[in-house]
């Protein structure tokens, strides 16, 4: 099914170390602003783009460099990207290039909607939960909305407060979730098949995966989702597989 | 009193009851092509959206329970957790772990789901229950102390504690970076990427210790073929 709609939104790109969506990948690049690769993520985007790496040049490399290789390194410091070396310390290479990001949309004064991320959500388990505890960190670094895209996921965390989601674009999977990460979170909703009321999610009692979108009948758009939480909360949704 | 176990212990050979939760079956039919009367589960469970009729068919023939669990508010994982934790005390076994091979890839929500899977199995059973993919092993630990033996060979560098659900008061022995009193909670200390204490060569590694006074997530590497 085809997108009905022409994106609006100016974003930035991070992309992280995992195999490169080349769909995702060609659409995110052309719109962003800004691109980033954390450290092995240009080994990824270097083999991607075999044929036409010089229009995939990202703005900076950052991370410890332990990953990204040396071929890599070369070509990408010889077009003149960034090369930006961030000692190991407590965080992780994708918070330190969200950091440089953060720092570079301040220092060009760019207007920018949000950041979205390739990758970081398959693979080792504890390397997908330190993606959502950056997450959580970026509520203090940014007021931008931090998306992450991997595989047929998106994943975003909500600040406490309520928020509209606008979910029509014609490229949503049919699942979405509510997921209690960090703790417990009075929560409620709209536009959901199973909404709540003023009730708490949290690992043990409640968590909400695999609910859907309230039906609409043909032809009517969907309604936007609707979320009130007193804490971060995890939104988690499906992208839509080609030819769905 | 301390718990006490070896993750990766299950990696050893030999196993009691296994069993299929819906399109794992699928899965298991094509990947025991050849050999798949070795490979029959004594029982396949849940709504059956997933498993095709042909697979259903074979198992079906060839004796295994298939056990329909109507769609309710509980995922495939657990009900099908709740029929092995049944048939454990029916036939009275002495079992020392549930071992689960997959459920930690694909859709992020569903990865959370198996997540919160382990939490419910807190108080349905008191063995443990341990999650495998891939290079992963997902384990949730009570609150209380526990000692794992990662000696096994098997293990891989990694290791971290996660607290999925809330806040963690946690102290631990043998990690590289370990935790003394801290407390371990998203948007504030989380303990990824961690490794185990360095030994002396020739020497085998120490046990992790690790008291928490909530649920914690222990997550660890499993070694690939050849490290």
């Amino acid at each position: 099914m085809l997108p009905t709609r022409v994106g609006t939104q100016r974003i930035c790109l991070i992309i992280l170390n995992q195999p490169l969506n080349k769909d995702y990948l060609h659409i995110l690049w052309r719109k962003a602003l800004l691109r980033a690769c954390a450290d092995g993520a240009a080994n990824h985007l270097y083999s991607s783009t075999a044929g036409d790496r010089d229009s995939f040049l990202p703005d900076y490399i950052s991370g410890d460099f332990d990953s990204i290789t040396a071929e890599v390194k070369a070509f990408y410091g010889d077009k003149g990207c960034k090369l930006i070396e961030t000692a190991d310390q407590d965080l992780t290479d994708f918070t330190k290039c969200l950091v440089i990001m953060v720092g570079e949309i301040q220092r060009r004064q760019l207007q920018v909607d949000a950041i979205v991320t390739l990758g970081g959500l398959a693979g080792r388990f504890d390397q997908t939960m330190a993606s959502v505890e950056t997450l959580h960190h970026a509520l203090s670094m940014t007021p931008l909305p931090l998306l992450i895209l991997q595989g047929s996921s998106l994943v975003h965390l909500l600040r406490p407060g309520s928020h509209r989601l606008e979910v029509n674009t014609g490229l949503e999977g049919s699942w979405c979730s509510l997921i209690p990460v960090g703790g417990a979170c009075q929560t409620t909703t709209t536009g959901l098949k199973w909404n709540l009321s003023n009730q708490v999610l949290q690992f043990g009692k409640l968590v909400s995966t695999s609910n859907t979108y309230e039906p609409v009948g043909p032809g009517h758009p969907r309604k936007p989702v609707t979320v009130t939480t007193d804490q971060p909360l995890i939104w988690s949704m499906g992208i839509c597989e080609d030819g769905q």
